[in-house]
């Protein structure tokens, strides 16, 4: 009579071992996340899609209240300076007034040029105004998370607030969209001083002050100098302001201030330029310049 | 005695408040501050959460949880995809270790095992990124991080702990 084979391991120990192949099966999907991550994955990239999406709607009930406080203390705030905003804005007008009147001769005179030149001009831009739903949540990132509804956004469009650039878009869902401000690390962005045109890349380094690095050494750059996108790269256009030189260390290094002052702001203006498409070459030229670094 | 379906589903999703509770607060945690200096002292709630909840209730967070709200943290940052996860699945495996010791410890104590072990994971953190970017991460920052951390504490850790009592079964009868 045959003897029936009988399996001998108890369920208990059974129960450990798949267990324990259950953690290290989570820590290796977050081992090679990392890895992808590094290679711009695009498994990566679906996942963040999804759950963004999933989240998303739970944070705009989340972002509510927080909008509401923010509104009565932007309220208060500006009744409390209303006489010195007063002042400031007759003034800004006084200058406003010269300025135009410049500005419509210049017009006239650039019409007249580059029908001389038979100048093709640039695509006229077109822009989506998005509500910030979401922060990032700790200190090693600058991001932001807006909604965008139903219009269409694509990775590596710019992000504007009224006076100038805040950051790119990075992830786009549905109907959300992750965008990375110039004070991440992982932003680069070709720029000019304006004053001088000397050229940089406004490097994020994590803090509110981005670094300007790859400029010259002997280069002119004083305190004040606004910086703005030089468009190399092709993805931003060229001229867009985005910050001032706020200090120049002993070693070289320059610090800049973003002129968009992002605490205050609720929406932002994600703008198409027609230049996305070109976007893989920025990232070419940020990894590349990193490896160069 | 065997309880009806009803029970049976009410107690198994009982039991998955402190994985849902935390990812509440984390999203919560996300929302505008609209302070570019505020932001600076935000905590890492994640990481309160998922020592509070190793320490407290072990029983009732594995690694599956803290491996879903470190999911969560990433998506929501633009770090590369897995640290947090990492991060919080280190933070749940020395936790689990801790407990052994400090569970029966006053809350003091575990506050201060609690500064501790924070300074040691944002440590981690920090020098993995570094070591990721190749490029050093200020420090200013980071220290305002985990010290509003470290503040932060006594109060998650009183709602949670409310939430325990109110909402949890009782520890004698866990799920595991």
């Amino acid at each position: 009579m045959k003897r029936r084979k009988v399996l001998l391991i108890p369920f208990g120990e059974l129960k450990t071992f798949f267990r324990r192949l259950f953690v290290a099966i989570l820590f290796l999907i977050a081992f090679f996340g990392i890895l992808l991550s590094n290679v711009d994955s695009l498994v990566v990239s679906a996942v963040d899609k999804v759950i963004i999406e999933v989240t998303g709607p739970a944070m705009q009930i989340v972002e509510l209240p927080a909008r509401a406080i923010h509104r009565i203390y932007t309220y208060f705030y500006d009744i409390s300076h209303i006489y010195a905003d007063n002042q400031q804005l007759r003034q800004e007008n006084k200058q406003m007034m010269i300025l135009q009147n410049k500005v419509r001769t210049l017009e006239v005179e650039n019409q007249l040029l580059s029908r001389l030149l038979n100048y093709t001009p640039p695509p006229e831009a077109t822009f989506v105004s998005a509500q910030i739903i979401a922060e990032s949540g700790d200190n090693f990132t600058h991001l932001l998370l807006v909604y965008i509804g139903d219009s269409e956004v694509e990775k590596g469009q710019i992000v504007m607030s009224n006076e100038s650039v805040i950051g790119r878009v990075d992830t786009v869902g549905k109907r959300y969209a992750k965008v990375i401000l110039i004070t991440d690390i992982n932003s680069k962005i070709p720029v000019i001083i304006e004053r001088t045109r000397t050229r940089g890349i406004l490097s994020g380094n994590n803090t509110d002050r981005p670094q300007l690095i790859f400029t010259r050494s002997n280069a002119d750059i004083e305190i004040g100098d606004v910086i703005v996108t030089s468009g190399v790269g092709g993805m931003f256009p060229a001229g867009l302001p985005i910050g001032l030189v706020n200090k120049v260390n002993n070693d070289g290094s320059v610090e800049v201030e973003p002129i968009a002052d992002i605490s205050r702001l609720e929406y932002v203006r994600i703008i198409d330029y027609g230049l996305s498409q070109d976007s893989e070459f920025l990232n070419d030229f940020a990894e590349g310049l990193d490896n160069a670094q | 005695m065997r309880s009806s379906l009803k029970e049976q589903i009410g107690f198994f999703l009982r039991c998955r408040i402190p994985i849902f509770f935390s990812l509440l607060m984390v999203l919560l945690f996300f929302m505008p501050i609209h302070s570019v200096q505020i932001n600076y002292f935000r905590p890492a709630i994640g990481l309160i959460c998922v020592y509070y909840w190793r320490l407290n209730r072990g029983s009732l967070f594995s690694w599956g949880s803290a491996f879903c709200i470190g999911f969560i943290i990433d998506v929501y940052s633009s770090s590369p995809f897995g640290v947090n996860i990492l991060l919080l699945m280190l933070v749940n495996g020395t936790t689990g270790w801790l407990a052994r010791y400090f569970q029966a410890a006053s809350f003091n104590v575990r506050w201060l095992i609690f500064s501790l072990s924070a300074l040691f994971y944002m440590l981690i953190k920090w020098l993995f990124l570094m070591s990721y970017f190749w490029d050093y991460l200020p420090l200013a920052e980071i220290t305002m991080g985990y010290f509003s951390t470290v503040m932060f504490y006594p109060l998650i850790a009183t709602i949670n702990a409310w939430v325990a009592t109110r909402f949890l079964p009782p520890e004698n009868i866990d799920e595991q």
